[in-house]
């Protein structure tokens, strides 16, 4: 009996001992040589894994930093210039500041803007919505409000507005991670600029149709009249398609675009809000527009009160 | 023992309440909208402008590429625009709008009820089939002339007429083959001649033993006056749906199964619609484009009396079709284009009828309203119901979570979008919804696959 345990433990050590021995010698042989600068990368990363580099985790856009000659073509919009830099610093490489983005939904479909024309009651997804038809409004081409958007985002920056029905994104959480703008199946999501201060100046529609077509399926619609394009001082704004858009590497925040809009499809968000003036000069233009821009700015200012403490000092 | 098909299908409610109504002439509305994507591919291009002059039959929209077809005038008339319009499901298609006047048909076409017997030669039926812009009018409105000609070292041994109309409500084509059943078998000896002379079946199933009766002596009588009507068929077929599908008509005709993405002419069969042979008796024999076509108006809440099988012309507004019947029915929330399985529901009744236009059907709220979503129980209902033989509940959770290789390997590209699957599954899961999601993404990366490996 203790001879068969003594044997049994023998046998087992001895075969445990070779077998580390083995092992040890193919781990040798077989090892693959990873650069350690990887790891070090890998740890200044946010650790989110969401794709929004392009790759398919933060491990992979760290192998990615650590193999490309410089980090021009690699950016982690979740952490943003300050990550960048400690990457940089890692490897020891210089990296140029990139402006901060921020997811803008380019809709102004709200209820009340534009009138539903049927009810859908299919599966709620927009992408499934989508393939079916054209949506529960007039409009063709904007937000259907099924919130595919809200699902994909990882940080819980977006979130559908019970009353507007329009989702919103919070300029705080929004890492321009851009999983919101492939999942639009309507591509009415873009990141853009989050500019100086945080103000904005965009065209928050995405309507191609004609402009009466456009007007009649939302009061709110981008007509492509082109006046914003007009009085646009830098050439920042081009109509196409019946469609004005602005492009947030030439504007320069001047708002001239936003009080031409005949029907208010310009935002200009987390400017200060002025107070408003005793006899505001008469341009009959002018009314829609603020009336439009004003929940706007509201909300916003909401999150970010930044804008009226500006205005005071 | 009847033929059917051998994997899945399922056994809904034929609810054909608009069999016994007898078709309709339907008045000529005041202004036509002729949609230019009336058919699979390509959409035609406009070749008239504002302020024409056009007679019915005239063409008004070429086919532009190999995959499409022409487009006729279905009324005479002044163009009065050609531009965008929002179509039934409300994305913008070119429309040419014609305001109405009088009824007079373009030259050379014959427009009486004479039936013509003696079959031309192929090279006329060919052109004369493309020429005339006939698609095929089953559903998928594939081009018919392309269909005819199969590519070389293809043979067919069956040409398949589809009689089966299985999906429930519809009664247009069990319309037509009683009351134009002549039209329609001199319709399929055409394409036999086509085809080499293959063999022809026409496959109507057991519910509608009115249809079988009346095309069985057509034939027995047509078979007496000439030898070209030798070799056509009727085969009576066991009820179930999808029988109409492609594959599973073939299937259940000749016993051959289609491979996954193959062609019905791999396995040597062509099927055709019997409205589709209709279209090709009055193309070739009448020289009459595919102008007119027969359309249900049914639903369960539409009394008897207003149920209705319609001869329309192709651009009649969908209200125009509705005020004829007295209106939508109170109990109606929703209209489909098509049957109730495979229809699409219609968000826009502004829209025109196109050359496929088989139906408008009435569903009441008890009939629409879905069902509360639950967990998937595994009970394998799908499985059993595909008539693809594919593993519905298998690929919306693969669907879900974004695997597209899998996808592919378990054949997701091979949905036909019966909708056997939602219609079986007892969670209410919206089983179809999200496969025809992924069908589309799986289908675009093969496509692109192939583009690569080609250059």
């Amino acid at each position: 009996m203790t001879t068969t345990i003594i044997w049994t433990i023998a046998i087992i050590t001895l075969l445990g001992a070779l077998l580390a021995v083995v092992l040890y010698l193919v781990a040798k042989k077989f090892k693959v040589e990873e650069d350690p600068r990887i790891d070090e990368v890998e740890k200044v990363l946010p650790g989110a894994n969401c794709g929004g580099c392009g790759h398919a985790g933060c491990r992979a856009f760290a192998q990615s930093c650590v193999e490309a000659p410089n980090l021009d073509n690699n950016f982690c919009p979740v952490g943003g210039n300050d990550t960048m830099k400690k990457v940089a610093s890692v490897l020891g490489v210089e990296v140029k500041e990139k402006a901060p983005m921020v997811a803008v939904v380019r809709c102004n479909g709200t209820c009340e803007n534009r009138p539903r024309t049927n009810e859908y009651g299919g599966y709620s997804s927009c992408r499934v919505k989508a393939a079916l038809y054209s949506g529960d409004t007039g409009c063709s081409f904007g937000c259907l409000g099924c919130g595919d958007c809200v699902s994909v985002c990882q940080f819980g920056a977006i979130a559908m507005n019970p009353e507007t029905g329009l989702p919103e994104v919070d300029q705080e959480k929004c890492t321009a991670c851009g999983a919101c703008v492939k999942a639009c199946p309507k591509a009415i999501i873009e990141l853009r600029n989050k500019g100086a201060r945080n103000k904005r100046v965009f065209v928050s529609c995405v309507n191609r149709d004609k402009g009466a077509v456009a007007r009649k399926a939302c009061k709110a619609a981008c007509i492509g009249c082109g006046k914003c394009a007009k009085a646009c001082p830098f050439g920042a704004i081009t109509v196409e398609n019946n469609l004005a858009y602005i492009d947030f590497t030439k504007c320069k925040l001047c708002k001239k675009c936003v009080a031409e809009c005949p029907t208010g499809a310009i935002h200009a968000v987390n400017f200060p809000v002025l107070k408003p003036k005793p006899a505001p000069v008469a341009k009959p233009a002018e009314v829609p527009v603020k009336a439009e821009a004003a929940p706007a700015q509201k909300e916003q200012a909401a999150v970010n009160p930044q804008p009226t403490e500006k205005k005071e000092e | 023992m009847k033929k059917t098909f051998s994997i899945g299908g399922i056994h809904p409610n034929d609810s054909k309440i608009s069999s016994d109504c007898k078709i309709n002439v339907l008045p000529v509305p005041s202004t036509v909208c002729i949609s230019m994507a009336q058919h699979l591919g390509a959409p035609a291009n406009p070749v008239v402008a504002a302020g024409d002059k056009v007679k019915a039959g005239q063409v008004i929209g070429e086919p532009a590429g190999f995959i499409s077809a022409f487009v006729h005038s279905s009324v005479s008339g002044t163009v009065k625009s050609v531009g965008p319009r929002k179509d039934l499901a409300g994305n913008n298609v070119n429309h040419i709008e014609i305001a109405v006047e009088g009824d007079e048909w373009a030259d050379g076409i014959d427009m009486t009820e004479t039936i013509v017997r003696e079959i031309p030669d192929n090279e006329t039926i060919i052109s004369r089939i493309k020429a005339n812009g006939v698609v095929g009018l089953g559903g998928a409105t594939f081009p018919t002339h392309v269909k005819l000609c199969p590519p070389p070292g293809k043979k067919a041994d069956f040409l398949i007429l589809n009689g089966a109309e299985c999906e429930p409500y519809l009664t247009s084509d069990y319309r037509i083959m009683l009351e134009k059943p002549e039209q329609i078998v001199i319709g399929a000896a055409i394409m036999r001649q086509v085809l080499g002379n293959p063999r022809t079946i026409i496959g109507i199933e057991d519910n509608k033993p009115e249809a079988v009766k009346t095309m069985s002596s057509v034939v027995a009588k047509l078979k007496v006056l000439s030898p070209s009507f030798h070799g056509i068929e009727i085969m009576p077929l066991k009820k179930k749906y999808p029988q109409g599908g492609e594959k599973q008509l073939i299937d259940a005709v000749t016993g051959r199964q289609v491979k996954s993405m193959g062609l019905p002419i791999d396995v040597g069969a062509v099927v055709q619609n019997v409205a589709t042979s209709l279209a090709v008796y009055d193309a070739v024999q009448k020289n009459r484009p595919l102008v007119t076509n027969t359309l249900t108006v049914t639903g369960d809440c539409l009394p008897g009396d207003r149920q209705r099988n319609f001869l329309f012309r192709i651009g009649t507004p969908l209200s125009f079709i509705v005020d004829q019947i007295g209106g939508i029915p109170e109990e109606a929330v929703k209209v489909v284009s098509g049957g109730p399985m495979m229809g699409k529901a219609i968000s826009n009744l502004d829209a025109t009828t196109v050359k496929g236009s088989s139906s408008l059907l009435f569903l009441t709220a008890a009939q629409t309203v879905r069902k509360a979503e639950s967990n998937c129980i595994r009970c394998g209902k799908c499985t059993e119901a595909c008539p693809m033989g594919l593993e519905p509940f298998l690929l919306n959770k693969l669907a879900r979570n974004g695997m597209m290789e899998e996808l592919e390997e378990n054949a997701v590209q091979d949905c036909i979008e019966c909708g056997c699957c939602l219609y079986s599954c007892p969670a209410n899961i919206p089983l179809l919804d999200i496969i025809r999601i992924a069908k589309g993404d799986v289908i675009k990366i093969i496509r692109g696959r192939q583009a690569a490996a080609k250059k």
